[in-house]
């Protein structure tokens, strides 16, 4: 090992990877967030011609969208092997429900383009969008709760492992979330009776969010033994005692700029919201990578694989960013039908 | 052991099926995007609004095929976790990384900019819109290259070594570069972009058959066969030098590929098996119709080899691959496509140059677009041949020679995987025959020349664009339209 020149980056490049990985993620799920969460509003939209708005709204982003989580899958693979192993493994059921709904909400975009019956693709779509959302959910859930595993990290648990009440909850609240989201930018990028439906929606979807957060916030600690271990370590404690306290604070700025009827607030509000949620799930997990045992170390590549696969992809995330940027830059006010 | 053995038949159908399904869809997108820049470029350069008509015509068959090539490729990028945890882990440092690649440099850089090559007609300058459309193009063919660079490695593994059975990576470039890589992309490159060519060519001549928009769409067939003319006959050179490192790399592939079961021994005479009905049980061939010498022709340029063609009998029955009838005719069957499509633009090249394809001459050639119509599905065959030869050809081994698929398949309990599999295959089927429907709606309607044309100041070039019009109101609302 001492021979090995990239031994001093044993210990760092794990963690640079965590944070890539971490912002892939973050960014899958705020932007496909209000992807999924406008597709499953959209099987409430009163008409035909609503539903065109909602749809067209997503028509030139949903597909970088999603790409973020193709991207965080090889990412994963790469960086980490045996968490993309044993994670997918234990998630097999999640993970196909997931993806058959992200299967069936794409193919509808162009479908419903083309059919004179839109009514299937219609429901193909909202339907769609709620499985992915349900699937991603309980994958959420399961990883937050730990998965079994035997001492060289495979998994060794049951196909149904991941269906406990704890990641139903789980799932549920991010449901809730993604509709927040899906409001918010609505809001954002339509106006008239189309924004006054979704002031509604986000109002009620920012109280049902804010309950299960309360309920997720309050049984994990209690439930889960390595949660708790994680929480009550000083200097954790004190970031985990702030971040109750910033949520009720964003929560409440939240409410207040949709009370106000302001159009890109609500959608900088809810930005932060899932951030520091984000943020603090981080936290929990940090260093594992396989909660409840295996770590980021454990799981790597190899060093080189992790410097090789970095140089590229250091380089090329600012890049990534610039032209998902410029897309949302040309297609930016609001959307008309 | 029973449970296991049904596991990896069944993951291994569910990655036969779910490839085969995903395989479609993108073919023809890799290779439209490309015949895109050009017709947008011819665009640009001549200020003919046909190519323009041309470009957002073919684009909505594009954007069609492109969601369910997005779709069905989720699952693709999934699997080697789901199903195949242990092969993941086995070679994760280089495979992953390399996947990791095509997310980061093609994916993205395709799906950012589809967008606006498919919804910004209106909202950025011509130029940029072409820009864009270089974009999507470049980085569904840079896609191609992670993907072939991967599978190659998995054919002739390079770079590293095999440690307790994981593959540690010693040189990166070499891994990529791997000996297939090189052939095996160009022959996959050319592949989308024959096939696509004859796609629109098919349909345009559908067109011409029917003397619909004749001027219209002798335009495309005409840049069809400006670049089908260079494609095909490369892609026949391409083809050849696959197979002869084939030959090379993976003796007991090409012995499949031939149903050859003894071996041909140096010096003497080896023949080419145009039909053979091979019989594994028995180890010969029931029919064997052979054209002699023509073997060593295609490999050494000679009829008797300086180098002996292994058989098939030269491996124990369980490190060669199985199924060689399917491997055989997958073989025939792409090299016969291969060769119609060249014979077939060549002979239309030529009525090209002799009668100039003139509007009222081209009801004397129904035959032709018969031809091309019949040539329109051909390539799609073709390239899910060559990958049944490509993969079924390297069993039993998942990384040729260093890993076998029966070891490298996840211990899931085989109802779980028969779960999936029959979600995705009623999925599919459904995705298979929705996309014909509306592919062929789309094909009916026709192109709308009444779009609004960006960057159009003129009035005297609107009156030219009103005249021309076909008005066909697109059924998108207006932000789409545009």
């Amino acid at each position: 090992m001492d021979t090995n020149p990239l031994a001093p980056l044993q210990h760092f490049l794990p963690q640079v990877w965590f944070c890539i990985l971490g912002l892939f993620l973050f960014l899958y799920i705020l932007l496909d967030g209000f992807d999924l969460g406008i597709g499953i509003l959209s099987l409430t939209a009163s008409s035909e011609q609503r539903r065109n708005i909602l749809m067209t709204s997503l028509g030139n982003v949903w597909d970088a969208n999603e790409t973020w989580l193709v991207l965080m899958g090889g990412s994963l693979f790469g960086a980490f092997p045996l968490a993309y192993a044993t994670i997918l493994n234990a998630l097999y059921l999640p993970a196909v429900i997931m993806v058959v709904g992200l299967i069936l909400r794409a193919v509808s975009f162009e479908f419903r383009e083309n059919a004179n019956n839109k009514r299937v693709w219609n429901l193909t779509f909202g339907v769609g969008s709620f499985l992915a959302a349900l699937g991603q959910g309980f994958a959420v859930g399961t990883v937050f709760e730990g998965i079994n595993v035997d001492a060289a990290g495979n998994f060794a648990g049951s196909m149904w492992d991941w269906l406990t009440w704890h990641s139903v909850l789980v799932a549920l609240t991010l449901i809730q979330g993604y509709v927040l989201i899906g409001s918010t930018y609505l809001i954002y990028k339509t106006s008239g009776e189309l924004q006054n439906t979704h002031y509604k929606t986000a109002t009620i979807a920012t109280w049902t969010t804010l309950i299960g957060a309360i309920l997720i916030t309050i049984t994990a600690p209690i439930f889960h033994v390595q949660v708790r271990e994680q929480l009550f370590q000083p200097p954790l404690f004190y970031v985990f005692a702030a971040i109750p306290l910033l949520g009720v604070f964003l929560i409440a700025m939240l409410l207040r700029s949709l009370k106000r009827r302001e159009e890109s607030m609500p959608l900088v509000w809810t930005f932060l919201i899932f951030l520091m949620s984000f943020i603090g799930l981080g936290f929990v997990i940090f260093p594992n990578i396989i909660p409840p045992s295996v770590t980021i170390y454990e799981a790597s590549a190899a060093p080189s694989s992790q410097v090789f696969m970095l140089i590229f992809v250091a380089f090329l995330i600012p890049i990534m960013l610039a032209y998902n940027l410029y897309n949302y830059l040309v297609f930016r006010g609001k959307v008309v039908a | 052991m029973l449970e296991s053995l049904n596991t990896v038949a069944l993951s291994r159908w569910q990655f036969a099926l779910t490839a085969i399904f995903h395989m479609l869809w993108p073919v023809l997108t890799t290779g439209m995007g490309i015949y895109l820049v050009v017709i947008e470029g011819l665009w640009l350069k001549t200020k003919n609004l046909t190519y323009y008509h041309h470009a957002r015509f073919w684009s909505k068959l594009y954007i069609l095929n492109f969601g369910i090539g997005v779709a069905s490729g989720l699952p693709m990028a999934f699997q080697f976790g789901l199903n195949w945890a242990p092969f993941s882990l086995a070679v994760g440092d280089f495979f992953g990384t390399v996947l990791g690649f095509e997310g980061t440099m093609a994916f993205m850089l395709e799906a950012s900019f589809l967008g606006i090559m498919v919804f910004g007609w209106q909202r950025v300058p011509p130029l940029m819109h072409w820009v864009a459309t270089i974009c999507v193009a470049f980085g569904a063919n840079l896609s191609t290259f992670w993907i072939l660079s991967a599978n190659s490695w998995l054919q002739t593994p390079a770079g590293g070594v095999f440690v307790d059975g994981k593959f540690q990576v010693q040189d990166y470039f070499q891994a990529i570069a791997n000996p297939f890589m090189v052939n095996s992309f160009l022959h996959m490159f050319f592949a989308t972009l024959e096939t696509s060519l004859f796609v629109i060519g098919g349909i345009s001549a559908w067109y011409l058959l029917q003397n619909r928009l004749p001027n219209f769409f002798t335009k495309s067939l005409k840049v069809v066969l400006v670049m089908a003319l260079i494609v095909a006959p490369l892609q026949i050179f391409v083809g050849h030098l696959s197979a002869e490192q084939v030959y090379r790399y993976q003796p007991a592939k090409l012995a499949a590929m031939e149903a050859q079961w003894e071996t041909i021994p140096a010096g003497t005479s080896a023949s080419w098996s145009l039909i053979a009905i091979p019989d594994e049980a028995t180890q010969t061939n029931k029919v064997d119709v052979k054209i002699p010498g023509l073997l060593g022709y295609l490999l050494e340029l000679k009829p008797t080899l300086d180098s002996p063609v292994l058989g098939l009998k030269e491996w124990a029955p369980s490190d060669r691959p199985h199924l060689i009838g399917l491997i055989y005719y997958s073989f025939r069957t792409m090299i016969a496509i291969g060769l119609y499509l060249a014979a077939l633009v060549s002979v239309t090249v030529f009525i090209w140059w002799r009668t100039g394809l003139a509007g009222d001459r081209l009801g004397n050639y129904k035959w032709l677009w018969w031809g091309w119509i019949f040539a329109g599905p051909l390539g799609y065959i073709a390239v899910e041949a060559g990958w049944i030869v490509r993969c079924v050809g390297r069993q039993p081994w998942i990384v040729y020679g260093q890993m076998r698929t029966a070891e490298a398949a996840s211990a899931l309990p085989p109802q779980v995987v028969l779960f999936s599999l029959s979600g995705l295959v009623a999925l599919y089927t459904i995705f298979f025959f929705a996309a014909l429907f509306f592919g062929s709606r789309i094909i009916q309607k026709g192109p709308n020349v009444a779009l609004p044309v960006p960057g159009l100041r003129n009035a005297e070039e609107l009156e030219i664009r009103i005249k021309m019009a076909e008005h066909q109101p697109d059924s998108r609302p207006l932000e789409t339209q545009q």
